[in-house]
């Protein structure tokens, strides 16, 4: 599902290039789950920046449900990122002046995705039922959570790509709604590709890897 | 502390540049009206400095005869040293361009009224080519442009008769009038004929001497142009100065949005300052610092760019001023550091308020709450609905004030305040669109309705800069519509009052024997010979008109309003009945006459009292007048003067033109001394043109900065919300979708603008015309109001919004992948 080939990337800092990503290899199966760790500055989000065609690599390869995301073209890169990817962010991003209801509609009313019976079972599922008039402002932070990651299912992605999806919240709620989300993604048939700093976090993926200057490796 | 705030506009060029735009945009239009009235002013002051700054009298002919040398000769010999003789001719060019020249006997002119101080050899050959044969005719730059005269060239009239050899060059107060010596002068008219003599300083004692001296023709008449002028024009200067308010007001709303986005996007630094110990007070006098280096550079390069403005600006209305008022102004800018003081003044104070509620807000809130943009979102409901409160206080009040406007100043006041009240209820009404598009789209069209619902995060953005646009449009639009009805009642009225085919003005040439001539060519097919007296009434230039009550345009006379059951009743009581008399509406509203009442007229048998049967429009006269039949006029004034013949040609005659001209020319009439109707119109129609064409560049000024606002906040946005719409185009939003994203609300808040714009645009002319043009003008009309302008402007705003669109995307671009890099903040 996800191939990535000698994958380079660097940054130029004041007179210099720095190297972010060196050669970097990485494979991901279909309904899998990965924990992707690593130092602050270890390059872990440009990764997942670059798996959704963010941002453009030095470069190598990656190729995405037959797509070379490399080399795409900006309006095939949205129009994947609509249809077929997912982002959560440690910061929610939620509408503000849409409702909690239209926020988890939004990614799947992008890509014409309606399912109103998984609608219905993910918003009672993420307990979400109650604060659906409301507006993100209105709940708290592991509310407005769960909001992000009800929008990022919706119209069930082949990958989800979580950037500290709880760095947010408390540890008792980053550990309830880590459960769910990953959960979630499981029965949405989804893959999770999952930047964390915690390792109780990493504990809820199928693999664990590590990137350390530049080059991944399995993580213990 | 300041080097970190400064940092700021280093760091957010583009802010800085809107700031400085702002402010310099007002500045410089406030300043360049500012400059061309002051510079009127003192050019009325010195009003006929060139040929008579002493002329505390004139001496004219009663009967518009002019004054024959003899007598000024003996005048002089009788040691009136202080007179001197003047020509005034209007001449037609072979172009048809009519220009008018001033002659004078440099010799006879008083010590100081030219400036003789420069001795140089130069400066003698100068004077003495002036004097002597052939002469010289000095042509001001801008008429010698105009004409395409080079210097040497000598400008060829209609008739074939040639001006002495051009110098381009013109004395003060020259204005757009040639200027020649008085025997060129004579050569060039082949009249031995003074136009009228001038009286320089005189002593009470040989003034009486003189008046003793006189001939009982002639009369000796103070000189009061320059208190007439300053009369006269000071409501065409009111004007101009409401209107470079309403720009700087414009401008200002710029400044204030610029301000308020300098102090959000430094509210860190601010935060960081007040937790390192800087205390408030520091913090505001640091600011005010800042405003205070902003005020000077503002106010300088504003002043500045106002200086060029006015320069380009000033050649126009000079000779509005001149054609309308017989008021020269002159062309090259005189400035005054008074001026300059004021446009400091007037930025700091502009920039003051702009920054006093921001201000206040910043430092009010504790420190980390000042810091949070979310209260400052919540602040924005408040301030909208306090906006919106203080926009009905001003509109209670204008509607108060509306019944009690006396003055032009209080008309501009109330009109003022009409534009404010609109402009702070602005905020609520585009909320309240907002809510109403938003109930009306279907649910199930949910990008639609997140487009929608987006405004109320761009409506503190654009709420500046949405009043900036409303000012701009309805003084676009009630301007407009005052300049597009008073032209059509214009026209509509030379068509009337205008009819006859040739205007002929030449005291030589007899009715009788003009009507004589006709007899013989059978081309003339009627004509008119009015006569009348200029006299001053109610303390303002006065003229009393005697026409034939029976000619064809008397008998189509226009009125306003009448006595009795209709136009034709009251024309014709005025035609059967020596005691009616015909006002015209400048002594209705600008002395309050009404109809049915009595003014008391003093001619030279007495005074004698008239009942107004009806009012007539005059539209462009800055008089008062008053019509009597010509057998009234001649009975009660004996020294009336010719005010020309109007004649109206056969029509079957096809030679009827030329035979006229002929007939004219046989009775000692020059080419010049009449006009035909087509050219009187073509020349009432320029003037007009030409005095709201300062109109139509202040507007279109105005509406540029209203742009620049447009703009100003459309970066903002850009700037403020960059994360998310970064965040956006990562959940796959298309870079069209964003655009429209941001064109949504803008053209929605753009349409609710518009469409406030043009009732309330309506308002402003009906006040313009029916409160403050009957003060400042003392004339009416009737209200136009046709919706092309408005559909006109509505593709102005437009095209503004496209363009302001296209370079947001253009920023976008530049911006994006920066934006889309920086998403998360865990690397």
């Amino acid at each position: 599902m996800l191939t990535i080939k000698n994958l380079c990337k660097s940054y130029a800092f004041a007179d210099a290039r720095q190297s972010v990503l060196q050669q970097l290899d990485f494979d991901m199966e279909a309904s899998s789950s990965v924990a992707l760790r690593g130092e602050s500055g270890s390059g872990k989000s440009t990764l997942l920046h670059l798996i959704a065609g963010l941002d453009r690599p030095d470069s190598g390869e990656i190729h995405f449900a037959g797509h070379a995301i490399h080399a795409a073209p900006e309006s095939q890169l949205a129009e994947l990122r609509r249809s077929q990817l997912s982002l959560v962010f440690q910061q929610f991003h939620l509408i503000s002046t849409l409702t909690v209801h239209d926020n988890i509609r939004f990614q799947a009313a992008l890509c014409g995705r309606q399912d109103p019976a998984y609608e219905s079972e993910l918003i009672e599922r993420l307990g979400l039922a109650d604060q659906l008039v409301k507006y993100p402002q209105q709940l708290s932070r592991g509310q407005q959570q769960r909001v992000a990651i009800a929008r990022a299912l919706l119209h069930k992605p082949m990958l989800v790509l979580a950037d500290e999806p709880t760095g947010n919240l408390d540890e008792a709620s980053s550990l309830e709604v880590m459960a769910l989300f990953s959960d979630l993604v499981r029965q949405a048939g989804s893959s999770l590709l999952m930047v964390t700093h915690s390792r109780a976090m990493a504990g809820f993926m199928d693999r664990r890897v590590r990137l350390h200057n530049g080059i991944l490796a399995e993580d213990e | 502390m300041i080097k970190a705030l400064l940092s700021h506009y280093w760091r957010h060029p583009w802010q800085t540049l809107f700031l400085g735009i702002g402010l310099v945009a007002g500045v410089a239009l406030w300043s360049a009206v500012q400059i061309i009235n002051q510079h009127a002013e003192d050019s009325y002051r010195q009003a006929q400095s060139l040929l008579g700054a002493q002329a505390h009298y004139w001496i004219r002919s009663r009967r518009d005869e002019g004054i024959d040398p003899d007598t000024y000769i003996r005048l002089r010999r009788e040691g009136f040293r202080q007179l001197f003789p003047l020509i005034e001719l209007e001449v037609s060019t072979a172009q048809g361009t009519s220009i008018s020249i001033i002659a004078t006997d440099l010799l006879a002119l008083p010590g100081d009224s030219f400036d003789a101080g420069d001795s140089t050899r130069e400066f003698s050959q100068t004077w003495l080519n002036f004097i002597q044969p052939p002469y010289r005719a000095w042509v001001p730059a801008v008429l010698a442009q105009e004409l395409g005269l080079e210097p040497g060239e000598q400008l060829e009239l209609r008739d074939g008769r040639r001006l002495p050899p051009a110098l381009i060059q013109a004395r003060a107060q020259q204005g757009r009038r040639v200027l020649m010596d008085i025997g060129a002068a004579v050569a060039l008219s082949g009249q031995d004929r003074f136009s009228y003599l001038a009286v320089g300083s005189i002593a009470p004692h040989r003034f009486d001497l003189l008046a003793a001296s006189l001939p009982d023709h002639l009369e000796l008449i103070e000189n009061q142009q320059h208190v007439d002028l300053r009369e006269l024009t000071q409501s065409l200067h009111s004007h101009l100065t409401a209107m470079s308010l309403l720009s700087f007001a414009v401008g200002l709303f710029i400044v204030f949005n610029a301000v308020r986005f300098s102090l959000w996007y430094r509210r860190s630094t601010l935060l960081n300052l007040r937790l390192m110990g800087c205390d408030n007070r520091l913090l505001a006098l640091a600011i005010l610092l800042e405003t205070l280096v902003w005020s000077l550079l503002g106010s300088g390069f504003g002043f500045a760019i106002g200086v060029l403005l006015a320069q380009l600006l000033l050649p126009s209305l000079g000779a509005s001023l001149q054609s309308l008022y017989d008021a020269v102004v002159e062309i090259n800018l005189g400035l005054s550091p008074w001026t300059l003081l004021q446009a400091w003044c007037i930025s700091l104070f502009g920039l003051l308020w702009a920054l006093a509620w921001p201000l206040y807000r910043q430092l009010r809130h504790s420190s980390f709450e000042a810091a949070r943009s979310e209260n400052l979102l919540a602040d924005e409901t408040r301030v909208r609905h306090w906006l919106a409160l203080a926009g009905l206080l001003l509109a209670a009040v204008a509607t108060i004030a509306y019944g009690r406007i006396e003055t032009v100043t209080g008309g501009f006041v109330v009109l003022g305040l009409v534009l404010f009240a609109a402009a702070w209820l602005l905020p609520v009404m585009l909320a309240a669109g907002l809510r109403l598009l938003a109930c009306l789209l279907p649910a199930r069209l949910l990008l639609a309705r997140w487009m929608v619902s987006d405004g109320w995060s761009q409506l503190p953005a654009f709420r500046s800069a949405m009043m900036a646009l409303l000012l701009a449009l309805t003084a676009n639009l009630g301007v407009g519509s005052l300049v597009d009805s008073f032209r059509s009642a214009f026209v509509g009225w030379l068509e009337v009052r205008q009819s006859a085919d040739i205007y002929l003005r030449a005291p030589q040439v007899s009715h009788e024997q003009l009507l004589d001539l006709a007899a013989d060519g059978n081309w003339l097919a009627d004509s008119h010979h009015r006569i009348g007296v200029s006299t001053r009434w109610r303390n303002r230039p006065t003229l009393v008109r005697g026409i034939d009550p029976t000619a064809p345009d008397s008998l189509t006379l226009p009125l306003s309003r009448w006595q009795g059951d209709s136009a034709g009743a009251a024309l014709q009581s005025w035609r059967e009945q020596a005691d009616k008399v015909l006002i015209n509406e400048q002594v209705h509203f600008l002395a309050g006459v009404e109809v049915g009442d009595h003014v008391s007229l003093d001619g030279d048998r007495g005074s004698r009292d008239y009942e107004v049967v009806g009012v007539f429009y005059d539209y462009g006269n800055p008089y008062f007048q008053f019509y009597l039949p010509d057998q009234v006029v001649a009975k009660q004034w004996k020294h009336y003067h010719s005010r020309g013949i109007a004649l109206w040609l056969n029509p079957d005659n096809e030679a009827a033109m030329q035979q006229a001209e002929a007939s004219m020319r046989a009775l000692g009439a020059q080419p010049g001394d009449w006009i035909a109707r087509a050219q009187i119109r073509r020349l009432s129609v320029g003037i007009f043109d030409r005095t709201f064409a300062i109109t139509a560049a202040m507007n279109l000024l105005t509406m540029l900065v209203a742009a620049i606002a447009l703009l100003a906040s459309l970066l903002a946005i850009l700037q403020e919300r960059l994360p998310q719409f970064a965040q956006w185009r990562a959940l796959g939003l298309r870079q069209s979708e964003q655009l429209l994203l941001v064109a949504t609300p803008l053209l929605i808040f753009c349409g609710i603008v518009w469409l406030l714009s043009i009732p309330l645009g309506a308002l402003l002319s009906w006040i313009l015309i029916h409160k403050l043009n009957i003060i400042s003008f003392g004339w009416s009309m009737p209200l136009i109001w046709e919706i092309a302008p408005a559909l006109r402007l509505a593709l102005v705003i437009g095209l503004i919004c496209g363009l302001t669109l296209l370079l947001v995307a253009f920023q976008w671009r530049r911006q994006m992948p920066l934006a889309l890099a920086q998403l998360g903040e865990t690397v």
